[in-house]
């Protein structure tokens, strides 16, 4: 009986907090699709002129085909970097691990912002190309999505037995990061890379800074339209976040149940990706007590 | 044998070191070294963070950003909460695919937010002009691009990243405990302050930091709302750096070395208590 009422409470209350999140998705949609919108409850018409506009201006391509190769080779630099990283400190150097699980909580405390002064301050105008520290500051800013998402793909998969097993059984080290594991944590890495993805794909802060309008990307290109049109400017909103939302398809249906049956554990995966970047701020002493028992 | 092996693997731990001292731990240093150097002489001289501590406009901007992370923070946390609690009682399957929509909606922010909210509520925005017309005073009062509009903004995408934290942590709270502690005659509220609670107290703790920490460096929604117009501590940091008119960089520096001084105090500090809190528990 109680159990029901609470039921009927949740659904209110998640209807309530959806309609928020909804609402400015929606109302960007309107706008976008609307010749005028303005004093009436909805919009007069319904139209694709802005999107067709948009897909004829040529900086449009431009800033996505820009957005796509920035983000590219950022997540190629970090995924060459962190993947080798995470896995040989994860299994042969708890010392390290202690010390990089600190280290990757560094982006919260320097935010873009900050993180950008000191670039500025030291690359600018050297022989290093902004492009680059760019790449390098977004590499630094994915650090804790990236590094507990390895960890966790790693740790799922209990890397350490199957390591120990390749072993006793005569593969090199390498043998079985390239022949084992990585084939294992393949979908774990992929759904972490899609997070990733989206967030270098939007990223503004950093890229403004650093580069500016000298590299105009989609989040750029955005702000400078939305002060010239805003019925244009919300077809790009409504563009990129078909883009976004059909990133997050892909990733419920990565992770769905009913995909592959033995292949149900990476289910939690995403949800352990959430857990341990919550734990890795909250409940760090655990994992202290994890390591030590595992040490042993 | 097993130490020779070690000490040539650790060699390929370089890229990851070079990249983690190329683009945080040089350019904070260098931050930290330009706010102590003099504007004008070049030389070494405190008068830069004489100048902030003094100067009341930066330090205006500091509280404003602490008030309004604050803020944020602790009514984002509760609504966090609530919902977090709300969809532990949706069937397993439902729970996993909302958390991956929660974490898009968490994805937006900065200026796609700030414009979506411009469009219904700013000064010719639909919902203004049809309140207007209809002589309806309920947001008579109401300015966007203003402290309202800002927490208004902030709530939306702090929201989400709570719950991305918090959820986890109240899906691990089990059934069982209820049902034992309503076995032994505890009420909803003794259970609550006794078992629940105290169970998911760290998590609460860690994230509220981290919110408030994302709401301290937030800086893309509130320059797309505002502009310079408001006097937050990131947005004075960028105006400072990259300014063109009132481009100070010795300035800015000082400035993100306090704000990095003080949010790493922050995260440390709350590490300690939260390990204080662990060892109470144990």
């Amino acid at each position: 009986m109680k159990a029901k009422k609470t039921h009927y409470t949740s659904y209110l209350i998640l209807a309530i907090f959806g309609l928020y999140m909804l609402f400015p998705f929606v109302s960007t949609f309107f706008y976008a699709t609307s010749t005028k919108w303005s004093n009436t409850m909805l919009p007069n018409d319904f139209t694709f002129k802005w999107f067709i506009q948009l897909i004829e201006d040529p900086n449009f391509a431009a800033a996505v085909i820009r957005s796509f190769a920035l983000t590219f080779t950022s997540l190629a630099v970090v995924l060459v970097v962190m993947v080798p990283t995470v896995f040989l400190v994860y299994t042969s150097f708890p010392k390290v691990d202690q010390f990089m699980k600190g280290l990757v909580l560094m982006p919260y405390a320097i935010p873009g912002v900050i993180l950008a002064t000191g670039l500025l301050r030291m690359y600018s105008g050297t022989v290093i190309p902004m492009y680059l520290v760019l790449v390098g500051a977004l590499f630094i800013g994915s650090l804790p999505f990236m590094y507990q998402g390895i960890r966790n793909s790693l740790e799922s998969i209990q890397t350490k037995k199957l390591i120990e097993a390749a072993e006793i059984l005569g593969a090199t080290r390498l043998t079985s990061f390239i022949r084992i594991i990585l084939p294992n944590i393949r979908l774990g890495l992929l759904i972490t890379t899609l997070l990733i993805f989206s967030g270098f794909f939007g990223e503004f802060v950093l890229t403004n800074l650093l580069i500016g309008g000298r590299y105009e990307t989609i989040r750029i290109y955005m702000l400078r339209r939305m002060n010239e049109n805003g019925h244009l400017a919300s077809s790009i909103m409504v563009a990129y976040f078909l883009l976004l939302i059909g990133i997050s398809l892909v990733i419920t249906y990565l992770t769905s149940p009913d995909r592959r049956g033995p292949k149900k554990s990476k289910r939690h995966q995403i949800l352990g990706n959430r857990i341990s970047i919550a734990e890795s701020v909250s409940i760090l002493k655990i994992g202290v007590k994890k390591e030590k028992r595992q040490r042993i | 044998m097993k130490r020779k092996q070690s000490r040539k693997t650790i060699l390929l731990l370089v890229p990851f070191f070079l990249m983690t001292v190329m683009f945080l731990v040089i350019p904070l240093a260098i931050m930290v070294k330009s706010s102590f150097t003099s504007e004008t002489t070049g030389g070494f001289t405190f008068a830069n963070y004489f100048e902030v501590l003094t100067n009341s406009f930066y330090s205006q901007s500091f509280l404003n950003s602490g008030l309004i992370s604050g803020f944020s923070a602790i009514a984002g946390l509760i609504l966090a909460i609530i919902v977090s609690y709300a969809m532990t009682n949706l069937p397993d399957k439902l729970q996993d695919k909302l958390t991956v929509y929660i974490n898009l909606a968490a994805n937006f922010a900065g200026v796609p937010l700030a414009f979506a909210f411009i469009i219904l509520l700013g000064n010719s925005g639909v919902f203004t002009l049809f309140l207007e017309r209809a002589n309806l005073p309920l947001f008579g009062e109401f300015k966007l691009y203003s402290w309202q509009g800002l927490a208004i903004t902030y709530l939306y995408f702090q929201i989400p990243l709570g719950i991305l934290f918090i959820y986890p942590s109240l899906k691990k709270i089990k059934k069982e405990w209820k049902e034992a502690a309503y076995m032994l005659g505890a009420s909803s509220v003794t259970y609550w302050r006794k078992v629940g609670l105290p169970n998911i107290m760290p998590s609460i703790a860690g994230t509220f930091i981290i919110m408030f920490a994302n709401g301290m460096g937030t800086y893309e929604t509130a320059y797309a709302l505002t502009g310079s117009n408001i006097n937050l501590v990131t947005i004075r940091i960028a105006a400072l750096v990259s300014g063109d008119i009132y481009a100070r960089p010795v300035i800015g520096s000082t400035l993100a070395v306090l704000f990095a001084a003080i949010m790493m105090a922050i995260l440390a500090l709350s590490q300690m208590l939260l390990k204080k809190v662990r060892r109470d528990l144990a």
